[in-house]
């Protein structure tokens, strides 16, 4: 039976972040939430859990104060988590969140047979970790996965590319990044979330792990977007609609 | 002091947000078209545990304190009014008064069903003739053999119509005066007890409100909740916790009504601005916030005493009336804010307004809820 490892990233929730009168961003009362497409992720060990048996580690890497995050994971219904925390994780980079979590599944989960992860969060979506954990794992990975299924030793996925549904198989051990049409995560009930903490959690510090390489970005600025609205008036007559449309085709509103 | 909710209530908030975002806020505007009850909602709500929130686990219940079932209430009346109520009645009065003076028999037959949401709550004391003045009223329970006999009409009962228990309030010795109500429990399908036509109302209108009529209405000894003649008291109890419930209510309402005038105002231009940068609405909207807040703290207060096992009748009534006068002062300033577009079907905002006008009625009037504060501070 599988032992399959959800991973996923605790970040602002953007619903939150209010734009300043002069385009800065205002952070002052956010919110956080468990990246979108990871919600799908845990979905998705979960369900696999549900046809075939096995248990289920939701992993995160973060702040201390990220302690909620863990109970949201784990009031999706995974067995145990797993939380690598550090009052420095707050600005990470995807490869030094890989780094740290390929050492913690190296050294500390012993027999592993699936990671699921988004195929890119919420915040950055650099689209990184997974690849980058994967290569750090030296085991397979298989990204922008809509359907996915554990068959025997192997795993199963459809990836959705731009030019159809590619069918690929990968013995396991593996890892797969999932797409969120892979599944519609379930709102938790009551009762999920208040026994959520009785669940057991691994806590991991930044002393428990092999040091950190440095951070390659630096951010230069963040402003929030502007959308500017430009208001053009046309008639009805057949010279104005041509004009019409052709202004739209100039947009690319239409090709 | 500590203002700091729990991780689990704020993650609770979050999910019953996600939950009436996704299944409430699409159907809210019919089900008030349609004055529909929508029993396939409450299937979904009974799958979450939404409606058994402050009953324990071994009732059937999600063992979450009385703080956290008021959030998710203040969260779904944020989307529907009558929906919050509903689960409000359902479960803070009627479920709540089944486990707070239940026997463990009817607990096991009544209560569990309850809380595991297969059926609806309701709670059956006001009568045609007996609003505010509640001894006033006149129906009976004559006990024969092992029965109770119910005779008298019961009016204004939510979930009457779509109801499956329902706590019966009737006069086992009207001479004893205060201590002379009893308290039964009926299951739907009682011969003897019938619901009349769900009335049309101004608002709160998918709530099923109506008549109860009880003809020779036989109830077995065993129904009889609590000990006869602590009917009263035990109301009172219910509408403790009844009230906390309606002043979340009250705040789903006006949180409503306050996220609703931001919108508008930031998008509404005239005279070449957004309307929000008039003084005349900011203020308005400087006013809802801080009544908001003000009513949620009272609210909240109300339920963490009750998490204490503290006395909270007081600060229940005094939340009731702050929370429901702020909710419809504000939803008319909401219509206000959005000028004619508020004043048509379809803007949230009016919906809010009907909606609000009920929070100072049921419950005790806020006439009542002053009579009730004020014998408790000059007392
Ligand atoms: C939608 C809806 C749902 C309801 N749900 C339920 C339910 O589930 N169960 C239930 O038992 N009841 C329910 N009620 C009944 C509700 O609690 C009563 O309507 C309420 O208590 C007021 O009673 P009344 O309507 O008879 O008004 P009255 O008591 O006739 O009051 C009329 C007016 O006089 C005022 N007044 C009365 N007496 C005094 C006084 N002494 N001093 C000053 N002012 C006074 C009142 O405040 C009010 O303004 C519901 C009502 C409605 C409208």
């Amino acid at each position: 039976m599988p032992t399959i490892i959800a991973c996923f990233k605790w970040v602002i929730d953007e619903a939150y972040i209010r734009r300043g009168f002069s385009g800065d961003l205002d952070f002052s009362s956010v919110d956080y939430k468990i990246s979108d497409y990871d919600r799908n992720a845990i979905e998705e060990a979960v369900r696999l859990k549900g046809s075939h048996g096995g248990s289920v580690i939701a992993m995160t890497v973060g702040t201390p104060e990220a302690t909620k995050g863990v109970k949201d994971a784990l009031s999706r219904g995974p067995d145990q988590a797993c939380f690598i925390a550090d009052a420095d994780f707050n600005k990470l980079e995807p490869s030094q969140t890989a780094a740290i979590l390929a050492d913690v599944i190296r050294s500390r989960i012993v027999n592993y047979d699936l990671i699921l992860c988004g195929e890119g969060s919420s915040d950055l979506y650099a689209q990184q970790v997974g690849a980058r954990l994967a290569e750090h794992l030296e085991i397979p990975c298989i990204s922008f996965v809509q359907k996915v299924d554990i068959d025997g030793g192997q795993v199963v996925a459809e990836r959705r590319v731009e030019e159809g549904i590619e069918i690929v198989a990968a013995p396991l051990p593996a890892l797969v990044t999932v797409l969120p049409e892979i599944n519609v995560p379930r709102i938790p009930g009551v009762k999920d979330t208040l026994t959520a903490s009785k669940k057991p959690v691994m806590t991991i510090r930044k002393g428990d792990l092999a040091p950190l390489g440095g951070a390659r970005l630096q951010t230069v600025g963040m402003t929030a977007a502007r959308m500017d609205r430009i208001c053009e008036k046309f008639g009805t007559e057949a010279a104005e609609i041509t004009r019409f449309v052709d202004a739209l085709r100039k947009k690319a509103v239409i090709s | 002091m500590d203002f700091k909710l729990t991780e689990e209530q704020e993650l609770i908030r979050k999910n019953m947000r996600e939950f009436a975002e996704k299944y409430v806020d699409p159907i809210a505007v019919e089900i008030d078209e349609n004055s529909r009850h929508p029993a396939e909602l409450f299937q979904k709500l009974a799958e979450g545990d939404w409606l058994g929130m402050p009953i324990p686990v071994e009732y059937g219940g999600a063992g979450a304190d009385y703080l956290t079932h008021v959030i998710a209430v203040e969260e779904l009346s944020r989307s529907c009014a009558s929906t919050g109520f509903t689960v409000s009645i359902h479960v803070g009065i009627a479920a709540m008064l089944i486990l707070l003076f239940g026997n463990e028999q009817q607990k096991q037959k009544y209560l569990i069903p309850l809380a595991k949401g297969q059926n609806l709550g309701a709670f059956v004391l006001t009568e045609p003739g007996a609003g505010t003045d509640i001894m006033a009223a006149t129906t009976t329970a004559v006990l024969d053999g092992n029965d109770y006999v119910l005779n008298g009409t019961k009016t204004f009962t939510s979930n009457g119509p779509t109801g499956g228990t329902y706590l019966v309030f009737a006069w086992t010795d009207k001479a004893a005066g205060r201590k002379g109500m009893s308290a039964f429990i009926i299951p739907r399908d009682t011969p003897g007890m019938k619901a009349g036509e769900h009335f049309n109302k101004m608002g709160l209108r998918s709530s099923q409100t109506s008549e109860m009529v009880f003809k020779d209405c036989r109830t077995p000894r065993e129904n009889l909740l609590g000990k006869e003649g602590a009917g009263l008291a035990m109301a009172m109890t219910g509408f403790d916790h009844g009230r906390t419930g309606i002043a979340a209510q009250s705040v789903g309402i006006l949180q409503a009504a306050l996220d609703e005038s931001i919108r508008y105002s930031k998008e509404r231009v005239q005279f070449g601005a957004p309307i929000a940068r008039q003084q005349a609405i900011s203020w308005m909207i400087a006013d809802m916030a801080t009544d908001l807040a003000a009513a949620r703290f009272l609210t909240y207060h109300a339920a963490w005493l009750k998490d204490q096992q503290q006395p909270f009748s007081k600060e229940a009534s005094m939340a009731k009336l702050f929370a429901s006068e702020a909710a419809m002062r504000h939803t008319i300033k909401a219509v206000q804010i959005q000028g004619g577009y508020g004043y048509c079907k379809g803007a949230k905002v009016e919906r809010l307004m009907r909606d609000a006008k009920i929070t100072e009625i049921y419950e005790g009037t806020s006439e009542a809820q002053r009579m009730i504060i004020s014998g408790n501070v000059l007392r």
